[in-house]
């Protein structure tokens, strides 16, 4: 057959390829010549595709693993009951690197040894990814048995959708006076005790005194002093001040505890509480000192792009001179991976000259708490596993030199406590107040905002007074 | 097999299952985030019905950068199709010209749309790393030490720098589907072409283009659907942050649902979504047609 491209329409080439096509597929059937083994071959394929299909439909990850068994009459200690059950705890630390991790993992070791038959298997994320998932499960009904989450507003959903267990007749046994005073104000809603809390945090400033010593730069106990420190380690090529901004809530730490300065907790509580307005020019100096910072480059270049792992990572490489972090820090720059393991020291967070705020008040709070789902078939048992586990942890956290006690303190080596912890213990053993993490005293949409405005503040892109305005939104809204 | 194309009870059995799972898995939870939005929900309290308050708020007095949004997806769009099919047909038309080591393209060029997209996004974030980043030690290493900056932290810069390893990793995948297609092309054609002194370049641009160009509009399709629904490598490299420079409209659903517990309102962008992609899809389909 003779082709003349030029002269050939769509229509002509069409009919051509399809006559080739049909050519080739004869040609490509004759070699089944057995029928049979088509037919075979087509059976099982279609006998794969329904045996998989109904292999999707029974398998399903997130149910919780527990047997059910009958519990028996509820004698609140750690002892076994007569049916083997597997508990399912879910978390955020799993990084190797944080300094809750080991003090979690020995816990948890020390919990399933002594329980053989209320074995609790563990599931861990990290912080960002773990707030998604613990939402998503506990408003799919798919919560595990035991949960971590923050106090305050974060669980507060929780808690108004029948999520969460309260606890309160399990701590007449004597629980309750194990506890610090002041333990519980973040874990009760509507007068019911709802968590336990396993350990205290509080954010203070950790200097890298090498690079102080080194470069003959004193440690700032005032805010004068901090822009100083950080116009001198700049000069120097040495970053002042690391920030992982990426994630939001490490710029905030820095923006709220100014506000705490100067306006003082009480004030930073009235404003939180929605009974005084954040319009108002203790918070608008807050948002101005903080741009001071920026303007002197005391932040790294990389803010934006480097979220807290990497902030961390930083830190503990000696790469930045100072971080206002809480107290899980010191567990990070204590690990035996740290380059700057002994090399750093914490200090409040300079006062201002002129404000109502002292150094006696304190960012932080006890706010990381394990909690019991409400849906859990196994009540008792979870209890009794929260309990340990948070007492537990509360003691080993604090031997790490990740956490402040909340617990009374019991059975930790005095000697093997770390200086970073002695420390921080030394100083907030006079506090006068506590504000907590703003992120997690707000809700929602609130702590969301907050952040944004914040981060807009580190950009630059926001004016002191705008961001007081902005900020009074959240407060005389619906 | 003609008895049994023609008999409408052996068809509609057959097509049954799979209508079901489609209907169960695609069209229901449509439906369902339909009535959702109509809802001021957290997630997992309780819902109020509260009409089309988030439509409003979505589209009329809109405090979310929604607009911003928007526009990055449509701007990705066209980056794609402008850039990323180009290029994609230049490698299939070569590559279907028959080469040395055409498998062995084939092959490498495909291998990006086939790693995870985790992967990728890592991979990219250890790239543009301001510190440490290939890309900044690469300029560096060069003297252009001026040009080195944060990539995904800079405002000005985080959007491209985003969009590049999206149009990256999907090239292979419409080289290939172009290539399929011109395969498909008759080799007696070309033969012809041959004898009537047409060089190569004339034989692409007058021959294979034309003859391959239902593919081409099917991957026009999917490249521009595919941009307004962009979510997975945004959210790795940056969260759609730094301050909302690299929003997309499905990252801005995901931060408005898990960060701000607000289900109904991010229902409503969803239902967007859903709504943009089948009117670009209409839109496409009506061009094609009116240019055939």
């Amino acid at each position: 057959m003779n082709f003349d491209v030029k002269k050939m329409n769509r229509t002509d080439i069409a009919k051509v390829l399809l006559l080739r096509c049909k050519r080739n597929i004869i040609k490509g059937g004759q070699f089944f010549m057995n029928k049979l083994l088509m037919k075979a071959i087509s059976l099982s394929v279609a006998m794969v595709f329904v045996l998989s299909l109904a292999a999707c439909g029974t398998s399903n990850p997130s149910s919780t693993a527990t047997t059910v068994s009958e519990t028996s009459e509820a004698t609140v200690t750690a002892t076994v009951t007569p049916k083997p059950v597997t508990l399912t705890l879910w978390h955020q630390w799993a990084a190797p690197n944080d300094g809750n991790t080991k003090s979690f993992r020995a816990v948890l070791d020390a919990w399933n040894q002594k329980n053989p038959s209320s074995n609790i298997e563990d599931d861990g994320i990290d912080g960002e990814s773990y707030k998604t998932k613990i939402k998503t499960a506990i408003a799919a009904n798919e919560a595990p048995d035991i949960f971590y989450s923050w106090g305050a507003g974060f669980s507060k959903p929780f808690i108004a959708a029948n999520a969460v267990l309260p606890l309160d007749e399990y701590l007449k046994d004597g629980t309750s006076d194990k506890l610090l005073g002041g333990a519980l104000a973040n874990v009760t809603y509507n007068g019911k005790v709802y968590g336990l809390p396993t350990s205290l945090s509080v954010a203070s400033l950790y200097c890298n005194k090498e690079l102080f010593d080194k470069n003959g730069i004193k440690i700032p106990t005032t805010f004068d002093e901090l822009i100083d420190a950080a116009k001198a380690f700049s000069a120097k090529g040495i970053i002042p001040i690391d920030v992982g901004e990426k994630d939001l809530w490490p710029g905030m730490y820095w923006y709220d505890i100014l506000a705490l300065r100067t306006a003082g907790a009480q004030g930073c509580q009235d404003a939180l509480n929605k009974t005084a307005s954040f319009d108002a020019q203790p918070f608008k100096d807050a948002a101005a000192k903080l741009q001071d910072l920026v303007n002197a480059k005391a932040f790294n270049d990389s803010l934006f792009s480097n979220g807290y792992n990497e902030m961390i990572a930083d830190f503990t490489l000696g790469k930045a001179a100072m971080c206002y972090q809480g107290n899980w820090l010191g567990g990070s720059c204590e690990d035996d991976k740290s380059l700057v393991k002994g090399k750093v020291v914490v200090v409040p967070f300079p006062t201002l000259n002129d404000d109502k705020g002292s150094a006696d008040e304190f960012f932080g709070g006890a706010i990381d708490a394990l909690w019991v789902s409400a849906k859990t078939e196994n009540k008792d048992q979870a209890v009794a596993a929260v309990k340990f586990l948070t007492e537990n942890m509360s003691n080993k956290l604090y031997e790490a030199g990740a956490g402040l006690p909340c617990w009374k303190v019991t059975g930790v080596d005095e000697s093997k406590i770390s200086p970073l912890t002695k420390q921080t213990v030394d100083m907030i053993k006079n506090s006068k107040g506590y504000v907590m993490w703003w992120d997690i005293f707000l809700e929602g949409k609130d702590a969301d905002t907050h952040k944004n405005l914040v981060a807009q503040l580190f950009a630059g892109k926001i004016t002191p007074d705008a961001y007081a305005k902005e900020m009074q939104k959240l407060n005389v809204k619906q | 097999m003609d008895r049994v194309f023609g008999d409408k009870k052996a068809i509609s059995l057959f097509v049954l299952p799979t209508l079901i799972l489609f209907v169960a898995i695609i069209i229901a939870p449509i439906f369902l985030s339909g009535y959702y939005s109509l809802l001021k929900w957290d997630g997992i309290g309780k819902g109020v019905f509260i009409g089309i308050k988030n439509y409003r708020d979505l589209f009329i007095n809109n405090s979310d950068g929604f607009g911003k949004s928007v526009g990055n997806s449509i701007i990705l769009a066209l980056l794609s199709i402008f850039i990323q099919l180009p290029v994609a047909l230049i490698l299939a038309l070569v590559l279907a010209r028959g080469m040395k080591g055409e498998g062995f393209y084939r092959t490498v060029y495909f291998i990006p749309v086939i790693m995870s997209t985790v992967v990728i996004g890592q991979l990219w974030l250890k790239i543009y790393n301001p510190d440490y980043g290939l890309l900044n030690s690469l300029l560096k290493g060069i003297g252009l030490k001026s040009l080195a900056s944060d990539w995904l932290g800079d405002t000005n810069k985080a959007l491209i720098s985003v969009f590049i390893p999206i149009i990256w990793q999907y090239t292979g995948y419409h080289m290939l589907l172009m290539y399929a297609s011109a395969k498909s092309v008759s080799e007696e054609i070309y033969e012809a072409a041959r004898i009537d002194g047409a060089s190569s370049f004339t034989t692409a641009v007058r021959i294979t283009i034309p003859m391959i160009m239902p593919m081409i509009e099917v991957c026009i399709t999917f490249a521009v659907i595919g941009s307004l629904k962009i979510f997975d490598l945004v959210w790795i490299l940056t969260r759609g942050g730094p301050l909302h420079a690299t929003e997309v409209p499905s990252t801005l659903m995901y931060n408005t649902i898990f960060n701000q517990y607000q289900y109904g309102y991010g229902s409503s962008i969803s239902i967007f979504i859903i709504a943009e992609c089948l009117i670009f899809t209409l839109i496409l389909q009506r061009v094609f047609k009116s240019k055939s």
